[in-house]
């Protein structure tokens, strides 16, 4: 948690692979009766940095995660924290904090009481309770029964609770359901200076808006399989769509890239769309002395990744 | 011992036990006003009477059970049960400091319960002139008010485990107390060893049996020990082969 962001990453690369990845998922299966909600998924977190977790509703994120987290028995396979099963750590909220739902209380426990609870258990001093609250900004609440709470105010308790043990890693599951746009920009700033501090963030999200914001990496799964592991930054080039193109002779440009083997269509007068970037279509331009109204690069987002993604296939 | 001590904080920060006293307080009032109105002067000098009064307290064992279940079938109505096992991984671990925390809550309860009796008991006879006399042979059903109310809370969280469903949990123990008792009683000789009957002939406190319906204290207690060891056993086990749920019931 002292670690910079830039130190973490580079004692992270000195570190041997076992030791860079704190999350390891390996050939997970889990079945409910006939149907598999995970199947056979293997991926893993590196340490230190924020690694959103994506896939459409029922891909088997939560699944997953509650298998990590030693909740749910996997039917094969394994998922590791910090290379041991999360049963079987000696100190398991001093490594791993984790925000599940915003309805696991008790709605007649106060919020500082429920905090008590936990840190009761895991062998956490009592002090760190009023720290954590105020880490969270619910100081002013912490004596109120939690069925009091607002979902916003629930959330940032469940955040509490997971900052208990001072963890190096917190998994997050759909972190931003229900929260208002305040609640969403203080976990997005929360999250990020978590991750600035050194630590570990593995959230699964289906608003992807949030977690192109937030992750360096993305883990994105569909029907329990998955689908794609890279950074966001990979992801969204992948999605990027090409190059627009305006001129005045779009005709002659269109067939000079042709011949130099650059595919591309007019789309409406005047207008191409080109898949190449746009210092080679301005290269070429120029030294075929063709005039150019407009060069843009047509981005890629993640959402757009995602969707391509997790397209399902056409009959 | 953190788990233990987590389990007797979550008993003592909701008002939970709060309720439950105090529905055993106005019951114990209610059937103890009842039953000393309903004896003649002359019957409540009697020992055998004193000593049927005093193991009214004996009813602390029915909210013993319920208290049981609730320790383990609460946590899974709330999904508190996700942090529980957060914090405690080892299911086997948690599961036993709520049983260990159920039977210290219940402890406390029954030692209650025993209290209230005596002081109304005491309120009745001096109100009707008269006084209780307290030795060891009227004075026995307090522990084995005790000693029920420990075994009855240790079979509830054990069935609680099993279940996992507060509603239904709590059903399955009124209908079985209100109804099995009374099948398994009307059909058999062996009722006497039915968990009813059992922690009933614990709170009665004879060291010789009275009645076939009725054992004498040291078997009840080992009846109640099996019971026990059962449905912890069997509760331990489904809740260790199980998924937690991820919202309650």
């Amino acid at each position: 948690m002292c670690l910079s962001r830039g130190a973490s990453t580079h004692s992270a690369r000195a570190a041997p692979p076992s030791l860079r990845r704190v999350i390891e998922v390996e050939h997970l299966t889990k079945r409910y009766r006939r149907a598999k909600a995970v199947d056979d998924l293997s991926f893993s977190v590196p340490r230190g940095r924020i690694t959103g977790f994506l896939g459409p509703n029922g891909a088997g994120k939560t699944t997953t995660l509650r298998v990590l987290l030693g909740l749910a028995l996997p039917t094969s396979g394994q998922a590791t924290v910090a290379g041991h099963r999360y049963r079987d750590l000696d100190a398991p909220l001093r490594t791993v904090g984790a925000v599940l739902e915003a309805s696991n209380y008790h709605p007649a426990r106060t919020g500082r009481n429920h905090l008590r609870v936990l840190a009761t258990a895991a062998g956490i001093a009592g002090a760190r309770v009023d720290q954590v609250l105020a880490q969270v900004e619910l100081s002013a609440a912490a004596n109120r029964r939690v069925g009091a709470y607002s979902l916003g105010m629930r959330q940032r308790l469940s955040v509490a609770a997971a900052l208990l043990g001072e963890p190096e890693l917190l998994v997050l599951d759909e972190p931003a359901n229900g929260l208002d746009p305040e609640g969403i920009r203080w976990l997005r700033n929360f999250l990020r200076s978590f991750a600035d501090g050194g630590g570990t963030v593995f959230v699964s999200s289906h608003v992807l808006a949030e977690i192109s914001q937030l992750a360096d990496d993305v883990v994105i799964i569909h029907r329990g399989k998955l689908i794609a592991q890279q950074t966001v930054a990979e992801l969204t080039l992948q999605a990027a769509g090409g190059t627009r193109v305006r001129s005045p002779r779009a005709e002659e440009l269109l067939a000079r890239l042709r011949e130099a083997g650059i595919e591309g269509e007019a789309t409406e007068n005047g207008v191409l769309a080109v898949q190449a970037p746009p210092e080679r279509i301005g290269d070429l331009a120029a030294a075929a002395g063709i005039p150019l109204h407009e060069l843009v690069a047509d981005t890629g987002s993640l959402e757009e990744a995602f969707l391509e993604l997790t397209a399902e296939p056409h009959p | 011992m953190r788990a233990f001590r987590a389990e007797l904080l979550k008993a003592t920060t909701t008002r939970l036990l709060l309720w439950f006293g105090l529905g055993l307080l106005a019951f114990l009032v209610l059937v103890l006003s009842i039953h000393i109105g309903s004896h003649d002067q002359e019957g409540l000098r009697e020992l055998s009477t004193q000593r049927t009064t005093l193991g009214f307290g004996g009813l602390a064992a029915i909210v013993a059970v319920l208290i049981g279940s609730l320790v383990v079938t609460a946590e899974y109505a709330h999904g508190t049960i996700n942090q529980s096992f957060l914090a405690v991984p080892v299911r086997g671990r948690l599961l036993a400091a709520k049983l260990a925390g159920a039977v210290v809550v219940v402890f406390v309860l029954a030692a209650l319960a025993d209290a209230v009796t005596l002081l109304i008991a005491e309120l009745w006879y001096h109100g009707r002139g008269d006084s209780l006399h307290l030795d060891s042979y009227t004075l026995a059903p307090f522990l084995g008010t005790v000693g029920a109310a420990m075994l009855a809370g240790g079979i509830g969280v054990g069935l609680g485990a099993i279940i996992r469903r507060q509603t239904a949990t709590i059903v399955a123990i009124l209908l079985w107390l209100l109804i099995g008792e009374s099948v398994i009683s009307a059909v058999g000789d062996s009722a006497r060893f039915a968990p009813g009957h059992a922690l009933g002939s614990v709170v009665a406190a004879h060291e010789h049996s009275t009645s076939g319906d009725m054992l004498a204290v040291w078997p009840a207690v080992a009846v109640g020990l099996v019971y026990v060891a059962i449905f912890c056993c069997v509760g331990f086990l489904a809740v260790a082969g199980s998924d937690v749920p991820s919202r309650g019931d």
